[in-house]
């Protein structure tokens, strides 16, 4: 039992190691090689336009259970026209981020891992480097740069389809006075929970473009390996997206108190 | 112009190779045989720093390699071609798309150049006007030629080939082998053919190494392979298991 927490944790460890690595080597790629914009934008394309419908399905009902909830139970207090902000603030700081990138790593990040795992067992890397071209600046860094530039752009929708099902919810179905709403969901949101929306989608990005490039690019044993790296792609990135979230929630409450 | 020194390398405590030495001459061609997994694709692959050996090192045109970082091995890689055993086409491309790939990366952007270039390259494997194929739609000779293709598209001073043949039918194979043959002639390409396809051997080597059992086990004309009396060098040319029914 020992043994086996030990060897986790050492595993564990060394997996960093190895995330670090890649993320240090994709830095320095920006700046050493000339990044390439046409297939930064054919990836933005494939990484945020497409998962745009997902993301606000996700949004909406997200939104609309959550002020549901919200509303049975406040107006038992005679706060349901808090439901607004309560439901704004809550999609902001926790659930639209958390969501969004929970569904991004199953749509996106298991198709890199599996792209990438596909062209590393068929040599289709190996005839890249062949060719003198880096598979870090060909494959790894225009992914990468398509999930940073998206991921806060989609958190920001999921957000925006949330608040306006939210309202529908609340003020259209369960009568709730809309003045008032939206006099709270002005007063009691800031620009800060916005900024934590997309810090915390951006750090989230990042994490999905190291785990889904690294499991593709350590993708061995043909066909076997290739199904393996999607599934390993997914489970630990989303685990690292809800681990990471805990500490983003504790060290964003100290840039942004949330005293006011 | 390429020169191999006591390269040795192990798969996971498995060796490979041992010790392994070869020198491919300018304008020549060598032709490297062996058993199927006897590591003839892992030398290629060191050859152009795929692979990091675990000892002995490679020299292209007298420059150590072998310690080389990703990045500095471009200049290397872009002198020499590889044709892959498996051909490792883009499947996300096109067959034109493929061939200009080398091209555009060689930094030509005159499309019209770039279109007679792939369209050259494509007679010369016979697949002219197989532009538009998408690489899963080819059977697997046709992939081997695109391949190829896509190796001698951007006219490398030094061509790899990873068994050229194999696969194919009699006929493609005897045309593959003139191909050969040509580029080392007229453009003095040095080439290393990859192969157990006797008929290639004989066809284009001027000189021959055997890999056996992880070392260079012959090395010298395809005279001096003929006159081999060594069992292990007829075996294999004559194609003997030592099995009986
Ligand atoms: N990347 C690799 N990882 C582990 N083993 C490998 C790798 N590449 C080749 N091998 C092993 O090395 C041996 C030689 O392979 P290879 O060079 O492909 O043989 P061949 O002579 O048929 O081309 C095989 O046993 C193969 O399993
Ligand atoms: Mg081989």
């Amino acid at each position: 039992m020992i043994t086996a927490l030990g060897r986790t944790t050492m595993e564990s460890v060394q997996y960093l190691g190895q995330l670090g690595l890649l993320t240090w080597e994709t830095v320095k790629a920006m700046f050493v090689a000339p990044i390439r914009w046409r297939l930064v934008l054919q990836q933005i394309i494939e990484v945020g336009s497409r998962s745009q419908v997902v993301v606000a399905v996700t949004g909406v009902f997200t939104g609309a259970v959550f002020a549901a909830q919200i509303y049975f139970q406040f107006q038992r207090f005679g706060m349901g026209t808090a439901v607004g902000s309560v439901t704004a603030l809550a999609l902001f700081r926790e659930l639209g981020p958390t969501l969004t990138a929970l569904m991004v790593s199953g749509r996106v990040g298991a198709a890199i891992a599996a792209e990438i795992g596909t062209m590393k067992v068929t040599e289709q890397v190996d005839a890249l480097r062949s060719m003198g071209v880096h598979p870090i600046d060909y494959l790894v860094v225009p992914r990468s740069v398509a999930l940073i530039v998206s991921m806060p752009l989609l958190v920001a929708e999921a957000c925006a389809f949330g608040i306006i099902a939210s309202y529908v919810i609340a003020v259209q179905m369960l009568g709730v006075a809309e003045a008032p709403y939206l006099r709270y969901l002005n007063n009691y949101t800031h620009p800060s929970d916005v900024a934590i929306a997309l810090i915390k989608g951006f750090v989230f990005a990042v994490i999905i473009a190291c785990v889904a490039c690294h499991e593709g690019m350590e993708t061995a044993n043909g066909a076997a390996g290739v199904r393996r790296a999607p599934t390993r792609a997914v489970v630990i990135s989303s685990l690292s997206i809800l681990g990471m979230n805990l500490v983003l929630t504790f060290a964003l409450n100290i840039v942004f108190p949330s005293s006011r | 112009m390429i020169e191999v020194r006591q390269l040795s390398k192990s798969f996971g405590g498995r060796p490979v190779l041992r010790e392994v030495n070869l020198t491919m001459e300018e304008g020549k061609t060598l032709v490297v045989l062996g058993r199927s997994g006897c590591g003839k694709s892992v030398v290629l692959k060191h050859l152009i720093g795929l692979l990091k050996p675990d000892a002995g090192c490679v020299l292209v045109d007298g420059e150590d390699i072998t310690g080389l970082p990703e990045r500095k091995l471009t200049a290397v890689r872009r002198k020499i071609g590889m044709l892959f055993q498996s051909a490792a086409l883009f499947d996300s491309m096109s067959v034109e798309r493929n061939l200009a790939f080398p091209l555009r990366e060689l930094g030509m952007t005159d499309e019209r150049e770039i279109d007679a270039r792939v369209a050259e390259a494509l007679d010369m494997v016979g697949l002219g006007g197989e532009q538009m194929k998408m690489p899963a739609d080819l059977s697997g000779g046709m992939r081997k030629r695109v391949g190829l293709a896509r190796t001698i598209v951007g006219r490398p001073r030094c061509v790899l080939y990873d068994e050229p043949t194999t696969g194919l039918d009699p006929i493609t194979t005897d045309s593959i082998n003139h191909m050969i043959r040509r580029l080392q002639r007229k453009l003095r390409v040095t080439s290393i053919v990859v192969t157990h396809d006797m008929k290639t051997a004989f066809h284009c080597a001027d000189r021959v190494a055997l890999l056996h059992e992880g070392r260079v086990h012959f090395d010298g004309t395809v005279e001096e392979l003929r006159a081999s009396k060594d069992p292990v060098m007829t075996d294999f040319i004559e194609g003997r298991s030592g099995e009986t029914d």
